[in-house]
């Protein structure tokens, strides 16, 4: 995979001409903040078009892999290939426009900004070459999350729901390989859990996109991953289809603890 | 719905023009040699600038920059300095444009120091150091700036009070054109929501260091336009003068009280708060910082985001009142 042909394929923004099914790697990430290894030797793949499942207790270090892969913070070792290029340490804006947007835990939408202000951020600037038909972009992703009617809605005035299915269309809208959510339905109630899940779906069918998802709600997670990566402790302690996941004993000894025999 | 707005934006650009035309006239009917209107509009339209200046790297920024001092005392020293050198006239605008370039220069390499390794407070504070650096270095720099005395320049120059009234509506007039044009653009979005969540806009594709030096260059270089014209004014350039802290506290303060991060909020406040000093100057002259003070401090109380914000979210109580009073006004009259 050389490097032309990623710039290329985002360019003409049909990703059915890269080649390989890995398109996003971490090698042997390691990050400390202190004495404490926050991630330890992590390895994993992204496949195009899939949809992958970041699960662990609090602390196991999910939104510090999360961070890491958008360059918020450096890696004290260990190499991040997106499309085959290497990423690490570049700028976040360029990780942006390398093509990874992410959404965040604690819903960062901006604040006095109306709805579609905020996915206008990111089509004018999420992407390299600039768009043009920004607004056209914006109201399409403001339609795909259902909050087309609400596109002249500050957002300090929208519920959690609202702003969290923002975030997404401001993640969508600059037109990524990978996109990260962290949390997404994070102190969400039922329906718009399930809202939240039918547009991952759908974001996912009519984008293309690949899905790097952390969540606590498991049975959402399961419901939708093809794959799912198990952090404790800073470490992958397992990886695998839903099912295996599931059936993993050292899965169910980090959620549940030993069993006392 | 359309057709209204339109029309509010209409009546908008006819008042603004309404008020331009009014300051173009002034010194057609006043006394401009005498008249402390004019006066009292000639600081008034520098304050604004700097305020607009400081307006766009914090208010839309959110970058609290406390170094606009610097920026103006550098304007006033190279206009000082290129005249004395014979490099530059009275009211020359290349002396201007070399102001205003220095200033912009300096905000650009202290702001990829400064903008790239501090945040917030420290921000504040490392810039509050640029005017220090600079007063220490106007003190100490010799017959080149020739220390604590100043640079005297040639006073005999003077033509008339019009040329600074003018030259001061002119630099104003220019400030607000690119301001409200940078904030209508893209480049105005991308400030805002570098604002409102520094982290939440790298992520999404905007270089954000690129566009806070931005916003703190185009506000030093039209805050070094001011310096350089109070340097004509004063016809002497000295560092208690042009490097005093008045230069960026004022300024602050009136977009503060007027309501940073909007357009009109600096203006409103420039205003507001030139009148405020120059009436208790004239009525207790004695004591009139302790009431310009008290009067800042209710300002503040009871509208803490700045008389723009007041005025937007309270638009409809505001008008209601006053119907209110005209109507308890036209009944007591019957």
């Amino acid at each position: 995979m050389n490097k032309n042909e990623s710039q290329y394929s985002k360019k003409n923004n049909s990703k059915k001409d890269v080649t390989g099914d890995d398109i996003f790697q971490m090698k042997s990430i390691t990050k400390r903040f202190g004495g404490l290894k926050a991630l330890n030797d992590i390895s994993f793949n992204l496949k195009k078009n899939e949809i992958t499942g970041l699960i662990g207790p609090n602390g196991a270090g999910k939104s510090t892999l999360f961070n890491v892969a958008t360059s918020i913070y450096k890696p004290d070792s260990g190499k991040i290939f997106l499309m085959g290029e290497n990423i690490t340490g570049k700028r976040p804006h360029q990780i942006c426009w390398m093509g990874i947007s992410r959404t965040f835990q604690l819903a960062k939408t901006f604040l006095s900004m109306t709805a579609l202000e905020n996915v206008l951020v990111g089509a004018i600037y999420g992407h390299k070459p600039r768009a043009r038909n920004v607004r056209q972009h914006a109201m399409e992703v403001l339609e795909l999350v259902g909050l087309e009617t609400k596109s002249d809605i500050i957002t300090s005035q929208m519920t959690l729901s609202d702003r969290r299915l923002l975030e997404v269309a401001r993640a969508l809208v600059s037109q990524p390989f990978i996109m990260l959510l962290d949390e997404p339905m994070a102190g969400l109630n039922p329906s718009e859990i399930k809202k939240m899940l039918h547009v991952i779906e759908k974001a996912h069918k009519e984008r293309n996109v690949s899905i790097l998802w952390v969540e606590h709600k498991v049975e959402a997670i399961f419901s939708l991953c093809n794959r799912i990566i198990v952090l404790e402790y800073g470490q992958k302690i397992a990886e695998g289809k839903p099912e295996e996941i599931a059936q993993n004993n050292n899965v169910i000894e980090a959620y549940l603890g030993k069993p006392s025999s | 719905m359309l057709r209204l707005n339109q029309m509010k934006v209409h009546t908008k650009y006819i008042a603004g023009l309404i008020v331009v035309i009014f300051f173009v006239l002034c010194p057609l009917f006043l006394n401009s040699e005498r008249s402390y209107f004019i006066y009292f509009l000639y600081t008034t339209f520098i304050y604004i600038t700097i305020a607009q200046g400081w307006n766009l790297i914090a208010g839309y920024t959110g970058q609290v920059s406390l170094g606009q001092h610097a920026f103006f005392g550098l304007g006033a020293y190279i206009t000082a300095i290129t005249w004395r050198a014979g490099l530059t006239g009275y009211f020359d605008p290349l002396a201007f444009l070399l102001s205003g370039t220095g200033a912009l220069l300096l905000a650009a390499i202290v702001g990829v120091v400064l903008l790239s390794k501090l945040r917030d407070d420290y921000f504040s504070l490392g810039t509050l150091g640029i005017g220090e650096i600079l007063r220490v270095a106007a003190l100490n720099g010799g017959s080149f700036t020739e220390g604590a005395a100043g640079i005297s320049l040639n006073s005999t120059a003077y033509k008339s009070m019009n040329h600074y009234y003018y030259t001061a509506l002119f630099i104003m007039l220019f400030t607000l054109v690119v301001i409200v044009l940078l904030i209508r653009s893209r480049v105005g979005l991308a400030l805002i929501a570098i604002r409102e969540d520094e982290t939440a806009a790298s992520a999404n594709g905007i270089p954000v260091l690129r566009y806070k030096i931005l916003a703190f260059s185009i506000g030093a270089f039209v805050t070094g336009l001011c310096g350089s014209l109070n340097a004509y004014y004063i016809f002497h350039v000295h560092p208690p003068g042009v490097l005093s802290l008045n230069w960026v506290v004022i300024p602050v303060l009136m977009c503060i009280l007027g309501g940073a991060g909007t357009f009109m909020g600096p203006i409103l406040g420039a205003f507001v708060l030139s009148i405020a000093f120059e009436l208790t100057s004239i009525w207790m002259p004695e004591i009139h910082p302790i009431f310009s003070g008290a009067f800042i401090v209710l300002v503040t109380l009871f509208m803490p985001s700045g008389i723009m914000y007041y005025i937007t979210n309270h638009k409809s109580m505001i008008m209601r009142r006053l119907r209110l009073t005209v109507f308890k006004w036209m009944n007591q009259k019957a």
